[in-house]
């Protein structure tokens, strides 16, 4: 196999798209009477805890915004990977939302039922639960469209409010903790299972070791085997791809199964890392930060883990911006859906002075 | 259990259907255009959002209502640009437009009014009497009384069922989605009936949230769309993107919307009773392109 080709005019599209998306943030925070370069200054301090690049060489990884920040971009590069793994094989999972509550409330309840045992029995058993979740609330949108032909966008959006009033519904009632200081959520776990801070105060843990090998297995299940090459034919056009002879049925499905038990093992460690029980809120539309952040990377799973980094220190940098220069922390929303219409619409224009061009060529010759 | 069906339940049907119902009058627009729109739901949001901030500021509904549908135009206009000229893919416009929506909406809120979560608004749609028909029990008391654009709907409604299929306009727009060459050859472009379509579709999202938070409440509150775009979605399907029986889905999301309220007064869960009308969208998805399958089998 020869090596693959970087794709410079991609590269240059989403750095243009950025830049400008920083671009017309400022404007927004200029018209609404911020000042931009101050709060994009507490978007840097927010996201790294530095306060001006020299620190960044000399601390960077004591600090405990940093580690926030590494820990988010955790969130991203899982949920993006989940969202390509179905859009590759063409089927799209706007449920990840949805499974990735329900993996958190499945392990959160399996940590305390099973509480002292021993960890080597628990969290095993609590990620397989959450990914067993995640996954079986995947495959009933992914059997009905392949099977059935019934939209999965629209399915799986529903399904996420389904999921997630009814998490509302298990951490408020049944599966409530009996700990009078608590309104809400399931019991706490115990220390012995979860997942040991790195950097102190910070959300960041060891998940982040299971992570990186969960992501380098989707890459390369995704780049270099056969499996995902079919997967990618069958996104592709799967006509052809059942002509081939491919099984294109479950492939689709298992595309989808997979996504959702990466979302719900998502989830796990959530409940197992930051937050140490399930409760209410414990996404605030993480996957939807994740499939934007693999939609801008056009689904490739490299480009969607360098990318989560990005973005990680936009959103962890917002909140941070938010509480020192005043400015709302959505901001961190707009750019990132700014940043997809700036490289849609560059796409487009290209698109038209190719039609444009090939029309006057045409007109010349005819 | 026999007093669920009170009046209550079916004013409260009415109102939960009603913006769905508009919502669903322009996404069946689209539909017919051959255009799949995904963004309605952030389309519903920004005309809420504006329907209150103007409001707020002028303290007229009226001009709320019409800055909600100006606006949804513009966004209507915006979703067009990329996904008819541009030709970008529908599905990452319209999940983007949402996100964006969401992200603005909440962004504004803070800048322009300095307040997180919900902004309030003196300002509210009027409600009709219906004279004779409030005579009649039951039926009057859930028929009179309601807000204006309750009424407006219906007329609406009806509007838009000639529009689409007894209209040369009509026949343009359907032939856009099903035989585009065709139509093209006929003299009318395929492209600007889409854009027709997609404007008059943000113009029904801008006065659906305006009906949702003008009509329904007097405020707006973060996401407040709650997936209502998605629902009017799944509503254009459902009714095959005929405008009477999207309006008769959008009655029975809202039918079930209203129980899920009832019941919470029989101490069950909020929570499960939310669930209720997403429950059943999905099955009425599942079971409405099924029986389309049988049909088509049949033929």
């Amino acid at each position: 196999m020869n090596k693959k080709k970087i794709n410079w005019g991609y590269f240059g599209s989403l750095i243009l798209s950025v830049v400008l998306a920083l671009a017309v943030g400022a404007a927004i925070m200029a018209a609404t009477g911020y000042d931009p370069l101050n709060a994009y200054h507490e978007l840097f301090r927010g996201a790294t805890g530095c306060d001006n690049l020299g620190q960044v060489f000399t601390g960077l990884f004591t600090k405990r915004q940093f580690g926030n920040t590494v820990e988010y971009a955790m969130v991203l590069f899982l949920t993006g990977l989940a969202c390509a793994v179905g859009a590759r094989a063409g089927i799209f999972n706007v449920g990840g939302e949805g499974q990735l509550y329900l993996g958190a409330i499945v392990s959160a309840y399996l940590g305390v039922v099973l509480n002292g045992l021993s960890p080597w029995i628990v969290i095993p058993v609590a990620a397989l639960g959450a990914m067993a979740a995640g996954a079986l609330y995947a495959w009933i949108p992914g059997v009905l469209k392949v099977k059935k032909k019934v939209n999965e966008v629209i399915t799986t959006i529903m399904m996420n409010s389904i999921a997630i009033y009814f998490c509302a519904f298990l951490s408020n009632g049944p599966w409530k903790t009996s700990q009078p200081n608590r309104v809400s959520g399931t019991d706490p776990l115990d220390n012995v299972y979860r997942f040991t801070q790195l950097i102190r105060g910070s959300n960041l843990t060891t998940a982040i070791f299971a992570s990186a090998i969960i992501a380098f297995f989707i890459w390369y299940v995704m780049s270099r085997t056969a499996t995902g090459f079919e997967m990618k034919l069958t996104g592709h056009n799967p006509r052809f791809a059942k002509y081939l002879g491919l099984s294109v049925d479950k492939l689709v499905i298992g595309s989808m199964v997979v996504s959702g038990a990466i979302c719900g093992l998502v989830g796990m460690m959530e409940a197992y890392g930051v937050r140490g029980n399930y409760q209410d809120g414990i996404s605030n539309e993480y996957y939807f930060d994740g499939l934007l952040v693999a939609m801008i990377m056009g689904y490739r799973p490299v480009g969607i883990i360098v990318m989560s980094f990005f973005f990680a220190f936009l959103k962890v940098g917002a909140a941070g911006m938010e509480l020192n220069a005043g400015v709302p922390g959505e901001l961190y929303r707009i750019i990132q859906s700014v940043v997809i219409f700036f490289m849609a619409a560059e796409g487009g224009v290209k698109a038209l002075l190719k039609v444009r061009r090939a029309g006057k060529e045409g007109a010349k010759h005819g | 259990m026999g007093n669920i069906f009170t009046t209550g339940l079916f004013r409260q049907m009415l109102r939960s259907a009603t913006p769905v119902a508009l919502a669903a009058m322009g996404g069946l627009l689209t539909e017919h255009a051959g255009v799949m729109n995904i963004g309605m739901d952030g389309m519903i949001l920004i005309g809420a959002f504006v329907a209150v901030a103007v409001s707020v500021v002028t303290g007229s509904a009226a001009l709320g209502v019409l800055a909600a549908i100006l606006v949804g135009v513009l966004v209507g206009a915006f979703f067009a640009l990329f996904v008819v000229k541009f030709r970008s893919d529908e599905f990452i416009i319209g999940t983007a437009l949402n996100i964006f929506a969401g992200g603005l909406t909440v962004f504004l809120l803070g800048a322009l009014f300095g307040v997180r979560g919900t902004l309030r608004t003196q300002a509210g749609l009027p409600t009709v009497d219906l004279p004779l028909i409030d005579q009649i029990p039951f039926l009057g008391e859930v028929l009179s009384g309601n807000s204006l654009f309750i009424y407006l709907t219906v007329l609406i409604v009806l509007i838009m069922w000639t529009l689409v299929y007894r209209t040369p306009w009509g026949r343009w727009l359907r032939a856009s989605g099903e035989h585009p060459g065709a139509l093209r050859t006929a003299g009318v472009s395929p492209e600007g009936m889409r854009w027709q379509a997609s404007l008059l579709c943000g113009a029904f999202c801008g006065l659906a949230g305006a009906q949702l938070a003008l009509g329904n409440v007097s405020m707006f509150s973060e996401g407040m769309s709650n997936s209502r775009g998605y629902v009017a979605f799944a509503c254009v399907i459902f009714g095959a993107a005929n405008p009477g029986k999207a309006y008769l889905a959008a009655l029975m999301f809202g039918f079930f919307d209203a129980l899920g309220y009832r019941l919470q007064e029989y101490n069950i869960s909020s929570n499960l009773t939310s669930m209720i009308p997403y429950v059943i969208t999905v099955i009425m998805m599942v079971y409405v392109v099924i029986r389309g399958q049988k049909k088509k089998a049949a033929v």
